[in-house]
């Protein structure tokens, strides 16, 4: 057991805290905030605008607090904003920092997938860095499937008493994320795809995401990321998965949901998509990419083999 | 204003147009040769006939040619057997051809014609990889001149002969061309140092790759301009290859593109040596 004050000043702690009501929440959350800022740390709130509100009424204000809003959009795209976060502070003479942020999930609307695999993949990508990253999670909203995530994830847990233990169900990330993960199917996935191409090169699969975006209404940057990301996938597909590629598009007018399968059984890397691989930029970057474009991509292993799955647009919860 | 694109035929190509006509049948070469000929001597110009074979099957070739018997009495036309120009396995001079185009242009302006055109059959002329190099060199050069002078050419190349990937190397150096297999075209541009047409993705990397590094393309105030308002998309591979070619040569590539997806994978990947201007 340890307290805040006894955070470790190098590498990564990583904490959960699971709680019930606003009074949890600040019981967990004020000690946490007030301790980095009375330490002089660098300290980054990033919660919704309810949960921010409280904190602003709590704390006061300080030149070392900061608040980020928004900045849970893409998991790939808040490693890299992160990443780019504590290498300023760092630059700065900052010795720890301290980073509050409640992650989304279905509770709030979205999807969970790949914030289960964010969550996981927190754990390797800042281990070096020393930084103290408290992820509360609201238990009237969360499901049991994503709080058993969050256990698998955090290798320590905050309790609204106050104390910091140490989490037996923490997993290791290349484990958690070599586990089966119950696929996320759009809603549209019950109807036959408008697309379905065997062995597409990567120019037809760019075509046929073209051509099934004009019933849409989304933007032309958005269709050209995804083009991408398609690109990208089909492209890893027949580069490294075994044949024959299949590409299926889906199209609604605030959406569009793309899978590409083959009978491999997909990266080897357990971090593929959310950091770029060790050889970027001489390669592995294209799931990278990927995850950054789209709003929504999930990794699926099944029994016919993987299946990669991008949506553009407004990604909705399986029906 | 030059024909950009994948054609179908040797047909409404201009005072400066530059095609690759990529063949497997020799009739339609033949067919093809005709077509861009025939619109040569309408347009005015000189027109050049360059084969392997002798003189009087250059002249068959040509048969059925409206007015083409007419037109070599008068100048109009010449047939120049390519066994009399160029020994087998000469490697051409890049600078010593093109100088040698201007001024066969000049001679066609100073005879009256408005300008010269070439149909040429040079699978000869790149057997082999310094033949093959030498001349994708040529055609970039010579590409150049063509932007500011009346000097149209097809140049045809038997793929029989010389397989896919030597064909490619050649069709992608060309502003127009029968040719899907490269998927992208790199030329001279009237107002950039360069253009670039296509789709550019893992399958043509190392072919744009080997014709970046072959083109003689001039920066103005440290910067490279590339028009690339034909380019429909293009992959981080390539725009990396892009980046690495102006951090050796020191400059910043300025790519003018209407393609969305440039943008956001050069801002991914924070591409410093590579600036987007987005075309409407």
């Amino acid at each position: 057991m340890t307290t805040g004050a006894e955070a470790p000043a190098c590498g990564l702690y990583h904490e959960a805290a699971v709680y019930d009501g606003d009074e949890q929440f600040l019981a967990v959350v004020v000690p946490f905030l007030q301790g980095g800022l009375d330490a002089g740390e660098p300290t980054v709130v990033s919660l919704d605008d309810k949960r921010t509100d409280l904190v602003r009424s709590t704390i006061p204000g300080n030149a070392n607090l900061s608040f980020v809003s928004g900045q849970y959009d893409r998991p790939a795209n808040v490693l890299r904003s992160v990443d780019n976060l504590l290498a300023g502070f760092l630059s700065q003479g900052a010795r720890q920092i301290r980073i509050l942020g409640e992650v989304p999930h279905p509770g709030v609307g979205v999807p969970w997938d790949w914030w289960a695999r964010y969550e996981a993949t927190v754990n390797h990508a800042f281990a070096g860095f020393p930084l103290w990253a408290l992820c509360p999670y609201d238990c009237r909203i969360t499901s049991a499937a994503v709080l058993g995530d969050v256990a698998q994830t955090h290798p320590y847990l905050a309790t609204p008493d106050g104390r910091h233990v140490i989490n037996e169900r923490y997993t290791d990330p290349a484990v958690f994320l070599a586990q089966p993960r119950s696929a996320h199917e759009d809603p549209l996935e019950t109807s036959p795809p408008a697309i379905h191409l065997v062995d597409p090169t990567a120019s037809a699969a760019r075509r046929a995401v073209l051509g099934a975006a004009s019933i849409t209404r989304l933007t032309e940057a958005e269709v050209a990321d995804l083009v991408i990301a398609v690109s990208e996938t089909v492209t890893n597909a027949q580069c490294h998965g075994d044949p024959p590629t299949k590409l299926r598009v889906w199209s609604a007018p605030d959406r569009m949901v793309v899978t590409v399968t083959d009978q491999g059984t997909g990266p080897t890397d357990p971090f593929a998509g959310l950091l770029p691989a060790a050889k970027a930029p001489a390669g592995g970057l294209g799931m990278w990419m990927a995850h950054q474009l789209c709003n929504l991509v999930t990794f699926d292993h099944h029994a016919d083999g993987f299946t990669v799955r991008l949506i553009a647009g407004a990604p909705h919860l399986p029906a | 204003m030059r024909i950009s694109g994948v054609i179908e035929t040797a047909r409404g190509l201009g005072a400066h147009d530059h095609m690759c006509w990529v063949y497997e049948n020799p009739d339609d070469f033949r067919v093809r040769v005709r077509e861009f000929l025939a619109e040569g001597l309408a347009q005015g110009q000189r027109v050049c006939y360059i084969a392997p074979g002798d003189f009087q099957a250059m002249a068959d070739d040509l048969c059925g040619l409206d007015g083409f018997a007419g037109a070599l009495q008068r100048g109009a036309a010449q047939l120049i057997p390519l066994g009399s120009t160029y020994p087998v396995g000469t490697v051409i001079k890049p600078d010593v051809q093109v100088s040698a185009y201007a001024a066969a242009t000049q001679q066609a302006l100073a005879a009256g014609f408005t300008g010269l055109r070439v149909a040429a059959e040079v699978t000869s002329l790149v057997r082999t990889a310094s033949q093959l190099d030498a001349f994708t060199r040529y055609e970039q050069l010579v590409d150049r001149y063509m932007t500011s002078r009346p000097f149209s050419a097809m140049c045809a190349y038997d793929r029989g002969q010389l397989g896919e990937a030597a064909t490619a190397q050649l069709a992608c150096l060309h502003p127009s061309t029968n040719s899907v297999t490269p998927g992208f075209r790199l030329h001279a541009s009237m107002s950039a140092a360069a253009s670039l047409a296509g789709e550019l993705d893992l399958g043509n990397v190392a072919l744009f790759g080997l014709a970046l590094q072959r083109a003689d393309l001039r920066p103005t105030g440290g910067e490279l301009v590339i028009d690339a308002a034909e380019v429909t998309f293009m992959d981080h591979r390539n725009l990396i290859m892009l980046a690495e070619y102006g951090r050796r040569n020191r400059v910043t590539v300025v790519l003018r593109i209407c393609w969305r997806g440039a943008a956001r994978l050069v801002q991914l990947l924070n591409l410093d040596g590579v600036r987007v201007e987005p075309l409407a």
